[in-house]
């Protein structure tokens, strides 16, 4: 019985996932949407490269800023698109035929954001060409593996963190507020552009309850040369803090089910 | 020009603001956050250069509400199944546009000076403005501009389900282009002309003159800069009135306006 549930577990994530990848392409050429991965992660990188080119400050480089923006590249995507899938589904109206499906939210949400992380993957990957090539980020002495490991990681992390947005947005009218809101606030609190000690004091700790603070640092260690086991306290605290927020937004859509379907009020959220 | 159509347009457009107001939240939190990215990347700059960041802030935020409400202007209208209806009115795309714009452009106006009073109130710049009166005219110019390229975008969108993206795609090369948050001279050679081709770089350049004390900007003065984008806008009014004429026929005479 556990492996017949499991197995159909197993054929609903697959099959929320080449659903997700279909309806990306059906509203979206692929031209364009490889074209958005490679402009917006270049002008990004870009505009904060000049900024800290202008500022001129000693410990900001421009070096400094690209690195983490390739890094927060990651987050732009798989957070935010993730955190999209629920408001989505309510815009389009599909959301009430997904509640009364037997498949729980959370199972088919999983699967719909395992294209969002493989977007992921690529936009740093085009981001950290970028960084090199163009804005001479200087990686000579960093270890490929590490980095590899840190940036699978990092997607997975920040998609437990949008999936956690995304089930909160479940309860309101739209969650594609919240979503822009948190994507963009990891560029102030997260050391993507500046050492968060640059923070106020009171604001440090919401920097780190955030999962993009421990991959930019464990990013930049990774650049000078850190190995796996260097950059483990980071990682192994940014899987923590991923892997709780993917529990909690598990508990949240059940809730979110439980509550529209005890009521019969969908409409009302 | 049809008036009471863009005036009915307008009024649409502001009830659907209305009824809906947290959509300038996500207008406002992009440019505010870069605001505030870029201010403590200045650390210890004060006076006119921090000044120059929040003013910069403040022209992001136009931009991004021109872009985003330029986008889903047409956006919605296809949701919502109105499109059609609209393209087959005897009322032209354009002036519908138009009023929708004005609008936008009013919450535009407001989101470039929310950013500027949280900025100061947030950072205290404690810098006054050289030319108040000029920078605020100034302002509402360059906004006008930002719309005019918003109509330009907006044709374009008719024809393509995909507005999301392309919105996306066009946010930050404007950022970078305009030099709303550093001198344009920053730029490659082979950029700097794409940001003269652009209004609102001149209107960020002269904005900065009538705010900053010996602002020298790229050395046309206020005059030269205001005409060069009073010329660039009226450019791109009309290549939008064109677009939209040569849109409409085209998806009128041939009926294919659901093929997009």
């Amino acid at each position: 019985m556990e492996a017949a549930s499991l197995r159909q577990t197993v054929r609903v994530i697959a099959h929320s996932s080449s659903l997700s990848v279909r309806n990306t392409f059906a509203a979206v050429p692929w031209y364009l949407w490889l074209g958005q991965v490679l402009f917006t992660s270049f002008f990004a990188m870009a505009f904060f490269a000049f900024v800290a080119d202008f500022a001129a400050n000693p410990e900001v480089t421009v070096a400094y800023v690209v690195l983490g923006n390739a890094i927060q590249s990651v987050a732009m995507v798989t957070l935010y698109s993730v955190a999209n899938l629920p408001a989505i589904e309510k815009h389009v109206g599909t959301m009430p035929v997904l509640i009364s499906s037997p498949t729980g939210l959370f199972t088919i949400f999983v699967g719909m954001s395992l294209f969002q992380i493989m977007a992921g993957f690529l936009t740093v990957a085009v981001s950290l060409g970028y960084a090199v090539y163009i804005f001479g980020l200087d990686l000579s002495a960093m270890h490929l593996s590490v980095m590899v490991v840190i940036i699978i990681l990092t997607s997975f992390s920040m998609a437990g963190l949008g999936m956690m947005i995304g089930a909160l947005g479940t309860y309101l009218r739209t969650g594609m507020i919240i979503a822009s809101v948190v994507s963009y606030v990891g560029l102030v609190l997260c050391g993507v552009n500046f050492p968060v000690h640059y923070l106020p004091e009171w604001l440090q700790p919401i920097s780190y309850s955030l999962p993009l603070t421990y991959a930019v640092e464990a990013a930049r260690l990774a650049a000078e040369g850190a190995t796996l086991t260097e950059v483990f306290p980071q990682l192994s605290v940014m899987m923590l803090l991923g892997a709780a927020m993917l529990v909690a937004s598990y508990f949240m859509l059940k809730g979110f089910e439980r509550l529209v379907r005890r009521k019969g009020a969908y409409e009302a959220f | 020009m049809n008036v009471r159509a863009s005036y009915a347009a307008f009024r649409q457009q502001m009830t659907h603001f209305l009824t809906d107001p947290q959509w300038i939240i996500p207008s406002l939190i992009a440019p505010f956050m870069f605001t505030m990215v870029v201010l403590m990347i200045y650390q210890d700059v004060d006076g006119p250069v921090v000044l120059q960041a929040v003013l910069g802030g403040g022209v992001l935020g136009m931009w991004g509400n021109t872009l985003y409400s330029s986008g889903w202007s047409i956006s919605y209208d296809r949701y919502n199944g109105t499109l059609e209806p609209l393209m087959t009115s005897p009322t032209r795309l354009m002036d519908v546009v138009a009023g929708r714009s004005v609008w936008n452009t009013l919450i535009g106006l407001s989101n470039a000076v929310l950013v500027f009073v949280i900025a100061e109130i947030m950072f205290r710049t404690g810098v006054g403005l050289a030319n108040p009166a000029e920078f605020f005219f100034i302002l509402i110019i360059t906004l006008a501009s930002l719309a005019s390229i918003g109509l330009v975008f907006s044709a374009f969108f008719v024809l393509t389900r995909a507005s999301s993206v392309l919105m996306s795609s066009l946010e930050f090369p404007i950022y970078v282009v305009s030099g709303a948050m550093f001198p344009i001279t920053l730029l490659p050679d082979w950029v700097i002309p794409f940001s003269y081709l652009l209004a609102p770089s001149w209107g960020v350049d002269a904005m900065k003159i009538a705010a900053l004390e010996g602002y020298e900007g790229i050395g046309l003065g206020i005059a030269g800069s205001l005409g060069l984008m009073l010329l660039l806008t009226a450019v791109y009014i009309l290549m939008a009135r064109w677009l939209f004429k040569k849109i409409e026929r085209n998806v009128r005479s041939y009926g294919t306006i659901t093929r997009f």
